[in-house]
């Protein structure tokens, strides 16, 4: 291949227009140790320096000024030993190393990429914690499942329907119930409450209702909620609407009970 | 002579603040026009230009004095910021921000047309080769030679001006 190429190449690489395959491609050209196209570069960023100069002057506002000097003088100490530095030059460094050139070139061709690193760094951190939330959910979903087939396993594990009744007659729950162990609700059909309001389990003994969970319903209208150990018998297990934080005895009409 | 500008950045990698304060005042002059020139709006050419001092503060050390002067380093720093805003700006979709069509005087209008045109659209538009050539109708070849023929008459220009 001859050299004229690379030369053209250099002239939009320096407008920052050179894009694809040709990039890389000029990259590792460069990367060789090209010494016409490294003084070509830098010619041409000089000049375009030069065009900046020329254009009309324009004062920037002060408060820019003032915002700089105010976190320079923020900055801790020596910045070599930063953490932000030690990533920088591993980049830089990463970048030599792919390319796997003199420093000098590398250097030439990192310094362009330098200012978006931060950027990119952002984004990483943007995808590793919606990752990370992602991963909670699984988690969360697995611990259930996990709960659940353990409460399927064990012979002393009874299931409980709650029907529907009130203002949602077509809501409908089973409740996976180990008097020793606790339990799993699972809830359909049941309409999101309204602002400041949430759903309340209760179970029933010899006419005595007492707390058992506040829950809410996702936008399908669905629940899946941990039930905790309770020891004496239950007559009844019943679902009120209430105030947002639960109360100790229900006030609110029952959205679901089981038979008796 | 004030300090040069390669030195106040090796003051600047060693902490020194005055420095940094001394480069702002020589060197924002020299990129805030640039920065305004690409992004238009001025409030989004104030967040820029604040990024990209405090970023030299913090790159400050990468600075090599053999790669080029302390112009075309802060230059290519704020063009690329400037750059990126841009394609913010312009993914909100809000108002597609026109690449240029206005006069420069100097240099820039000493160039034929044509090569004139590809040079703004890439320098100050951050189109890429490819997306110049489907936006002009012209062939990817006939946009590269154009960059290329302009760029260096701009250097040739560059050099016979004081």
């Amino acid at each position: 291949m001859s050299h004229e190429p690379f030369e053209t190449q250099a002239a939009a690489y320096a407008l920052g227009a050179l894009d694809g395959d040709e990039r890389a491609q000029f990259e590792e050209h460069l990367a060789r140790g090209c010494a016409a196209c490294v003084a070509a570069l830098r010619e041409f960023d000089e000049t375009l320096a030069d065009v900046a100069r020329e254009l009309p002057p324009t004062i920037p506002p002060a408060h820019v000024k003032t915002t700089v000097m105010r976190r320079v003088a923020a900055t801790p100490g020596r910045r070599l030993s930063s953490r932000r530095w030690r990533s920088m030059r591993w980049a830089v460094g990463t970048a030599a190393a792919v390319v796997g050139v003199s420093a000098f070139v590398a250097g030439l061709v990192a310094s362009r990429y330098e200012a978006r690193i931060g950027a990119m760094a952002r984004e990483t951190a943007a995808i590793r914690a919606d990752l990370r939330a992602q991963e909670a959910a699984l988690r969360d979903r697995l611990g259930v499942a996990r709960t659940v087939i353990a409460l399927l396993r064990d012979p002393a594990t009874r299931i409980i329907t709650l029907r529907g009744a009130g203002p949602s007659p077509t809501a409908s729950a089973r409740l996976l119930w180990h008097a020793r162990e606790g339990g799993h609700l699972f809830i359909a059909n049941l309409p999101p409450p309204s602002p400041g309001k949430a759903y309340e389990l209760w179970t029933i003994s010899s006419g005595q209702p007492r707390p058992a969970g506040v829950f809410t319903v996702d936008g399908s209208g669905q629940a899946s909620q941990p039930v905790a150990a309770n020891p004496g018998p239950v007559d009844v297990w019943a679902v009120t609407l209430e105030p947002e934080g639960g109360v100790s005895a229900p006030t609110g009409p029952v959205v679901l009970a089981s038979s008796r | 002579m004030a300090w040069a500008g390669a030195e106040l950045i090796r003051r600047m990698a060693d902490g020194d603040a005055d420095a940094c304060g001394v480069f702002y005042d020589r060197y924002a002059r020299l990129t805030y026009p640039l920065v305004v020139r690409i992004v238009r709006d001025p409030a989004d050419a104030a967040d820029v230009l604040q990024q990209v001092f405090w970023e030299v503060w913090q790159a400050a050390a990468t600075y090599d004095p053999a790669r080029g002067s302390p112009e075309a380093w802060i230059v290519m720093r704020a063009r690329t910021r400037a750059i990126d805003r841009l394609r913010i700006i312009r993914g909100r979709g809000e108002t597609f921000v026109a690449p240029v069509d206005e006069a420069v005087a100097g240099a820039l209008d000493r160039l034929p047309d044509a090569q004139r045109e590809v040079i703004e659209l890439a320098y100050f538009g951050g189109l890429t080769q490819t997306e110049i050539a489907e936006r002009l109708e012209q062939p990817l070849g006939t946009v590269k030679t154009r960059m290329r023929l302009g760029l260096e008459r701009l250097r040739e220009i560059m050099k016979t001006t004081p």
